[in-house]
């Protein structure tokens, strides 16, 4: 992730002026700073620390002495997340996942956003809370309203189709990753649909005049004035929407009940957060903090590649 | 450690800070978490966290608990009820531990107690326990020990039964089979009606098949102080080939057992019967409830369907453990005796209880449902007759990889067969992953 | 956030519509086009309600009706249906020990307090690295966006032996505190303040001999006020949605949140009272979705100033 820093020119002797900046500056980051390494900075480090170790029994025996020792084992965590099929399998299914479902909701929001802009309907406040009330559902709670709405036996969607004619099994091994898409897309495109039309009424009232004395028509409006406008909104939707996909855990955690070819490490984030409750081995927390540690350092490329691809493109 | 210990100390002088500035400290009120033991005056105080399911209707552990504090002025127990699942608790227990604070007594699965063992958090009771060894049935009593040494009392056991719709089993003209001939003929019979009389469960696989197979003999021996695997006995095998059959002839149900088809499968009454634990008796009332069925359903015995006999496996169970840290231990022992005997109470959480006192009596909605019969005491038969299984250190894992293979088994894309070589490999992994011997 | 700034915003959007009515010709909309844009907007409006719907359903049931009944309508007629939710929610309320008000209470106070600390800190935080030049700022920057990597479940583990050492574990501060930080929150009032905080009104305030903290608390946190109610509610979402966290790290009852409680529900391997889980999940939502209603203007008008910047 690239962050744009204003970059003062060093100085090598600072005027008092810039020393109370400084000084000031640092005031006001303290309380965030504080907290930061409190709540981040310690259990990172303490992830990365662990991230070397492995617990093990000693004292021999059938069971070990009744106490487990943290072992040093180097890199021998990382060398096996690398090594794990399971693993690559997983950012596999994860990439695959982002590629569909952050493009189809930015996509939607996008559109629904520029209709309930397009006052072509009147009174869309509607709309607009009806699309974003999703949201207000935690995760895991819509997850399970899905699972029931995708099972044969209970969802009223599917014995519907089947009445028509139509026979889906949104659980079978090629679509269930498109029933996932779904519980995410559902749960936050009301969200970012509402990033975009704040967006979209924040732009001045000059620029649709302009495009009126010009001629152009609604469509062209959209496109012209509208869309160039809510780029930025989109583009920060998008890198936020990959982080957060890359970590997918709640929908495959939950859809593991119903259906049990969802394996323990289906995501990586799901091999770390079972690999450290020891469903998977080899277990503990060392492992999982290695997987989680690799997990980020892909999430932290890929998310600098698309700021570095954006920029080109915004460039040329 | 002493990195450990000065990084602590570092954040916590960095934490008292931001906490001045930030003001975070308003509107907070501290309850200071009292986990463990403390003795003021002869008087000791013991906090016992369980996962019990303290369902409305059910008399709290919360009630009984007050009862056992009102008599006992000079030990008050606290119950805290824990929200999440058995590896959460786990979880926590082990970090509890390490920080000094952890419970007296915690709910322990009787599979994962020689995991929870090699993790370094149980308390050595068996000097305290042993005077109490009457009190319990003698199998869920020895899963409490490792090695010959005792860890906590039992609570709860979860012997494998059958449970079947007796009314339907008319109606097709089949009874409860006998041998593994008459279970499959009966199973295919059954199909042709579109009716099941087995489930095959994948995300029970791990306990279920491991509890069929071991009724007919363990998998894991300890020889010397290593390990001997072996899970691919005559009873996995046997196991293997009736689920493969009946799989092939689809003559048994794939509903998950936690996903709701499972409760439509038996509302529907295509599923009409199904190996289950004890402790599922009242959890079948509750998905079928008035949607038919009730009166007609009937507890039986596994038959010798998998070169077991007579016998019976293990699914489930737990028992509460002395946690490491324990001061009291006698006065700890003691309570839970107590607790643990309070067969009526129990059994209203829907407990098959390890208690011998006293012989439960079938809960009234219990025999309504299940046309009258003493449920209780086809589950206390079936607990005499549980043949001899105990579980490694870190079962969890095994039970994970069969589970993913029986899914694939259920979807056809595996054999059951190979479930249970699965089983073998990740027996081992997990085994030397924790460093314990294993002879080959 | 003053009322004169809503009844601006409401005015601009007024304007907008009445801008719209009188447009040219070519920029009207043909009917077809009207006819099509409801179509989709209707649809859409189905795909996002029908779930919830079906949950309002569902929380009047037993599990057998949850599988055995119409899933588009209730399982009893509609002069039962009093009694079928007096019964679910008898049941609710069982689950929890009574307690599940008290928990909404929790997760309300939880939500308030790290939320309203949480947006204060990002805020200050933001304005820093937008309007102050010193040592280290880039690094820090850096530090705190690349936090947003770290997948905050696995966060949870070392958070709680960090809480335990400090004998903070099983306090509301145990909640409060890991939740009052947010590098999104940080990202989102750095953005803010250098969008709408104009560096000229900072100048002249320094001339007029005001202090810097005085400058900030009177005159900073209004221009910010839009933004500060976005990530308050950003905050208080996450904070409410929260339940790995409260579950490591309390233990009495009395302090759980209200997802800690449902949580606890499904993970039960004997749990399946859905219906009265849905009927939990739908009550505890409601507090979230008054809070949205009650503050849309602010939060929208405080998006859009960080959606342009972005």
């Amino acid at each position: 992730m690239t962050a744009h820093t204003t970059t003062a020119p060093a100085r090598r002797r600072r005027s008092p002026a810039a020393r109370r900046e400084e000084r000031t500056g640092w005031l006001f980051m303290l309380p965030f700073v504080l907290l930061f390494l409190l709540v981040f900075i310690v259990p990172i480090g303490y992830a990365i620390y662990s991230s070397f170790f492995q617990q093990v029994a000693t004292g021999g025996g059938a069971y070990g002495g009744g106490e487990l020792v943290n072992r040093f084992v180097g890199l021998e965590n990382f060398r096996y997340v690398v090594t794990s099929g399971e693993f690559w399998a997983g950012m596999g299914r994860v990439l695959l996942y982002t590629v569909i479902q952050v493009p189809l909701m930015i996509v939607a929001a996008l559109v629904l956003a520029m209709l309930i802009d397009s006052f072509v309907v009147k009174h869309v406040s509607g709309f607009r809370l009806g699309y974003f009330l999703p949201y207000a559902i935690p995760g895991v709670i819509a997850s399970i309203i899905w699972v029931y709405l995708y099972n044969g036996q209970i969802s009223p969607i599917v014995k519907g189709l089947a009445a028509l004619g139509v026979n889906v099994d949104f659980f079978a091994s090629n679509v269930v990753l498109g029933s996932m898409v779904n519980i995410t897309t559902w749960t936050f495109t009301g969200y970012n649909m509402l990033i975009f039309l704040s967006a979209l009424q924040a732009i001045p009232h000059e620029l649709y005049e302009a495009a009126r004395i010009d001629g152009a028509n609604g469509w062209q409006v959209a496109m012209k004035v509208k869309l160039p406008n809510v780029r930025g909104a989109a583009l920060l939707a998008m890198l936020l929407s990959i982080v957060g996909t890359i970590q997918l855990f709640n929908e495959p955690q939950v859809m593991q009940t119903a259906d049990p070819g969802i394996s323990y490490s289906y995501t990586p984030m799901m091999m770390a957060f079972n690999t450290s409750r020891g469903f998977l081995t080899p277990k503990g927390d060392g492992p999982a903090s290695a997987i989680a540690i690799v997990m980020a350092v892909i999430a932290g490329l890929l998310a600098m590649a698309y700021a570095f691809v954006e920029r080109k493109v915004s460039e040329s | 450690m002493n990195w450990k210990q000065r990084c602590m100390a570092t954040v916590a002088m960095v934490s008292a800070v931001g906490m001045a500035l930030a003001g975070c400290g308003s509107g907070a009120s501290s309850s200071t978490g009292g986990a463990a033991s403390a003795s003021s005056g002869g008087k000791v105080e013991l906090t016992y966290i369980h996962r019990l399911p303290d369902k409305p209707g059910m008399t709290s552990v919360e009630d009984i608990v007050q009862r056992w504090n009102d008599a006992n002025p000079d030990i008050q127990v606290k119950a805290v009820h824990f929200n999440g699942n058995a590896s959460d608790l786990i979880k926590k227990l082990e970090t509890d531990v390490k920080a000094g604070n952890a419970p007296d007594l915690a709910q322990v699965g009787y599979a994962e107690l020689p995991e929870v063992f090699t993790k370094g958090i149980l308390e050595d009771v068996t000097a305290e326990a042993e005077q109490y060894k009457g009190d319990f049935a003698a199998g869920p009593y020895e899963l409490m020990g490792i090695g010959g040494k005792t860890y906590g009392l039992p609570q709860d056991t979860g012997p494998l039964v059958y449970f079947y719709n007796k009314a339907e089993f008319d109606k097709l003209g089949i009874e409860v089979p006998g041998t593994q001939d008459e279970l499959v003929a009966s199973a295919k019979k059954a199909a042709e009606q579109g009716k099941y009389i087995m489930s095959f469960q994948a995300d029970e696989a791990g306990n279920m098949l491991s509890g069929l197979a071991g009724a007919s003999g363990p998998w894991y021996t300890v020889e010397g102080d290593a390990w001997k695997v072996d899970t691919e006995t005559v009873g996995s095998q046997a196991v293997a080939k009736v689920f493969q059959d009946l799989l092939d002839a689809k003559a048994v149900a794939t509903d998950p057992r936690w996903d709701p088809s499972f409760d439509a499968a038996l509302q529907q009454g295509r599923l009409i019967g199904t190996v289950g634990a004890a402790w599922e008796a009242p959890l079948l009332m509750d998905s079928m409830a008035d949607k038919g069925g009730k009166g007609d359903w009937r507890v039986a015995q596994i038959g010798d369907w998998f070169g077991n006999g007579s016998k019976t496996g293990p699914d489930g169970g737990s028992g509460v453990a002395a946690i490491k840290g324990c001061e009291h231990k006698a006065e700890a022992m003691k309570f839970l005796d107590w607790f643990n005997t309070q067969i009526e109470d129990l059994t209203s959480q829907g407990l098959v209880v390890a208690a011998s006192t006293g012989t439960p009596s079938t809960p009234e909605s219990w025999s309504e449902f299940y046309g009258g019969q003493d449920v209780m005491k086809e589950f206390f038969d079936a607990n005499a007759n549980m043949g001899d299984f105990s579980y490694i250190p870190g079962f969890s894992s095994v039970g994970t990889a069969m589970k993913e293979q029986a899914a694939k088994a259920a979807a056809g894309t595996a054999t059951v067969e190979s479930v249970f070589s699965t089983a073998q490999t990740s027996s081992i992994d997990t085994l030397k992953d924790y460093g314990l011997a294993v002879s080959e | 956030m003053s009322i004169a700034t809503r009844r601006e915003a409401r005015r601009a959007e007024r304007r907008r519509e009445r801008a719209q009515a009188d447009l040219p010709r070519s920029m009207r909309p043909s009917k077809a086009v009207k006819t099509i844009t409801v179509v989709v907007l209707v649809v859409a409006l189905v795909y996002f309600l029908f779930p919830i719907y079906w949950a309002i359903v569902a929380s009047t049931k037993t599990p057998s009706q949850l599988t055995g009944s119409n899933g588009l309508w209730f399982a009893v007629p509609l002069n039962e249906l009093p009694d079928a939710i007096a019964a679910n929610y008898a049941t609710l309320l069982g689950w929890t020990s009574d307690r599940f008000w008290r928990w909404v209470g929790n997760s309300l106070l939880y939500s308030c307090v790290s939320a309203l600390v949480g947006t204060v800190v990002s805020v200050m935080a933001g304005y820093a690295t937008a309007k102050f030049r010193f040592r280290g700022k880039g690094v820090t920057i850096g530090i705190i966006m690349a936090a947003m990597l770290m997948p905050a479940t696995l966060l949870t583990i070392p958070q709680y032996a960090i809480f335990n050492a400090l004998h903070l574990d099983n306090t509301m501060l145990a909640v409060i505190i890991p939740c009052c930080v947010s590098p999104f929150g940080f990202f989102l009032g750095r953005v803010y303040a250098q969008s709408s905080v104009p560096d000229e009104l900072l100048e002249a305030a320094r001339i007029d001999g005001a202090g810097e903290a005085r400058i900030f608390f009177t005159m900073v946190l209004r221009l910010l006020a839009p933004a500060m109610v976005t990530i308050f509610l950003f905050m208080f979402v996450a904070t409410w949605n929260n339940f790995l966290l409260p579950l490591m790290m309390l233990s009495s009852e009395d302090l759980y949140p209200v997802t800690l409680g449902l949580y606890g529900m499904v993970s039960l391997a004997v749990f399946n009272d859905r219906g009265a889980l849905m009927m939990g999940a739908l009550l505890g939502v409601l507090p979230v979705i008054i809070l949205f209603l009650t503050l849309q203007r602010f939060w929208r008008a405080g998006l859009a100033a960080g959606a342009v910047k972005g």
